[in-house]
C-alpha cells in the first residue's frame, strides 16, 4: 500500500530541497535538479533557496552566473540529519510532518 | 507480607523505568514539535507527559503513604492515587488516539468522522466506572490505528511502536485479571515495561545517523 502525503509542511520542503543538494555531493546542485527533486514551482524555488542560503543551510556558488550551484553548509547537515530523526520518530507514530 | 512488600517494590521499579521512558519520548516528541509545528506532535508530547506524570505520582505516592501510615492506614489513600494515576493513563491514550489518527488521505473512506471516535471515548467513560475497562477500550483504538499505520508503511520503527502500544494494551487486560489472581499484577507491569521498551529501541534505532 503506498503511502500518499496529504500537505508538505515548509519544513519537510526544505529538507527535500537540502537532500536534492546532499544527493549531488561535491559537484553541488543547479536551481533545475532541486526544482525537480523538491518539486516546486519557480517562484517558490527562488523564495525558499534565499531563506536556506540566509539561514546559513546552504551556500551559493557563483551567484552572479548562469551556473549557480548549491551547496550544504555543516549547519545544513546538521539540520538534515535532524530532520531525518525526527522524521523516522514521527512516522514511527503515523504523524506525517 | 514480605514478598508482597517486595513485589510492590518490584512494581515500583518497574514503574519508575517505564516512566522514564515515556519522558524521553515526551522530550523527542517535543523537540519534533518545535522543529516542524505539527500540533499531532504536541498532543503526543502531551500524551507521553501525562503518563509519565501519572506513573512518578503513583510511584512517589505509594512509597510516601506506606512509610508514612504503614500497610493499614494507607489503604484510602491509595485509593486515591490509584484512580488519579488510572484517570492520567486514560487521559493519555486518548492523546494517543487523537495524535496517531490516520491521515485523511491514507484511509479516508473508513475514517470520515474522528472526531466522532472521540467522542464515542468520551462518551464510554462517563457512562463506565472501571478505569481498568476504559484503559482497554481506549488502548484498543490506539493499537488499531498503530496497526494501520505499519500496514500504510511497513516501516521498523511503526512496528517498535506497534508492539510497544500492544504490550501496554496486554498490560492492562492482565492487570484487569489481577484481582482474581495477584501473579497477574507483577506480570502486568513487566508487560507495560517490554511495552515501553519496545518504544526505547524505536526511539534509539530512529536516532541513529
Amino acid at each position: 500500500m503506498s503511502r500518499k502525503r496529504a500537505y508538505r509542511s515548509k519544513m519537510r520542503i526544505l529538507a527535500d530541497m537540502m537532500r536534492a543538494i546532499q544527493r549531488e555531493g561535491d559537484e553541488g546542485a543547479g536551481p533545475t535538479k532541486i526544482l525537480y527533486a523538491a518539486n516546486l514551482s519557480h517562484d517558490r524555488l527562488t523564495q525558499y533557496i534565499d531563506e536556506l542560503v540566509e539561514k546559513e543551510l546552504i551556500i551559493e556558488e557563483e551567484p552572479v552566473s548562469n551556473n549557480r550551484t548549491y551547496f550544504l553548509t555543516e549547519k545544513g547537515r546538521d539540520f538534515l540529519r535532524e530532520f531525518i530523526r525526527i522524521e523516522r520518530f514521527s512516522e514511527a507514530f503515523g504523524i506525517d510532518i | 507480607m514480605q514478598a508482597e512488600l517486595g513485589i510492590v517494590r518490584l512494581d515500583l521499579l518497574f514503574e519508575t523505568i517505564s516512566g522514564i521512558i515515556a519522558l524521553m519520548i515526551t522530550y523527542y516528541a517535543t523537540k519534533a514539535y518545535r522543529l516542524t509545528g505539527q500540533k499531532r506532535l504536541s498532543d503526543l508530547s502531551t500524551g507521553f507527559l501525562v503518563l509519565s506524570a501519572g506513573m512518578f505520582g503513583r510511584v512517589v505516592g505509594t512509597l510516601y503513604f506506606i512509610t508514612q501510615y504503614g500497610e493499614a492506614g494507607s489503604n484510602l489513600i491509595i485509593s486515591i492515587v490509584t484512580i488519579a494515576y488510572g484517570m492520567s493513563r486514560i487521559m493519555a491514550y486518548i492523546l494517543f488516539v487523537i495524535s496517531t489518527r490516520p491521515t485523511k488521505t491514507h484511509f479516508e473512506q473508513e475514517f470520515q468522522n474522528n472526531t466522532g471516535v472521540s467522542m464515542l471515548l468520551m462518551a464510554t467513560y462517563l457512562v463506565d466506572t472501571s478505569l481498568e475497562v476504559i484503559a482497554i477500550l481506549v488502548l484498543v483504538v490506539v493499537v488499531l490505528q498503530a496497526v494501520l499505520n505499519y500496514m500504510s508503511t511497513r516501516s521498523k520503527f511503526a512496528r517498535y511502536v506497534l508492539v510497544g502500544f500492544f504490550l501496554l494494551l496486554l498490560s492492562h487486560i492482565l492487570m484487569a485479571g489481577a484481582e482474581t489472581s495477584p501473579g497477574l499484577y507483577l506480570l502486568s507491569q513487566g508487560t507495560q515495561l517490554l511495552g515501553f521498551s519496545s518504544m526505547l529501541v524505536m526511539l534509539i534505532q530512529a536516532g541513529r545517523d
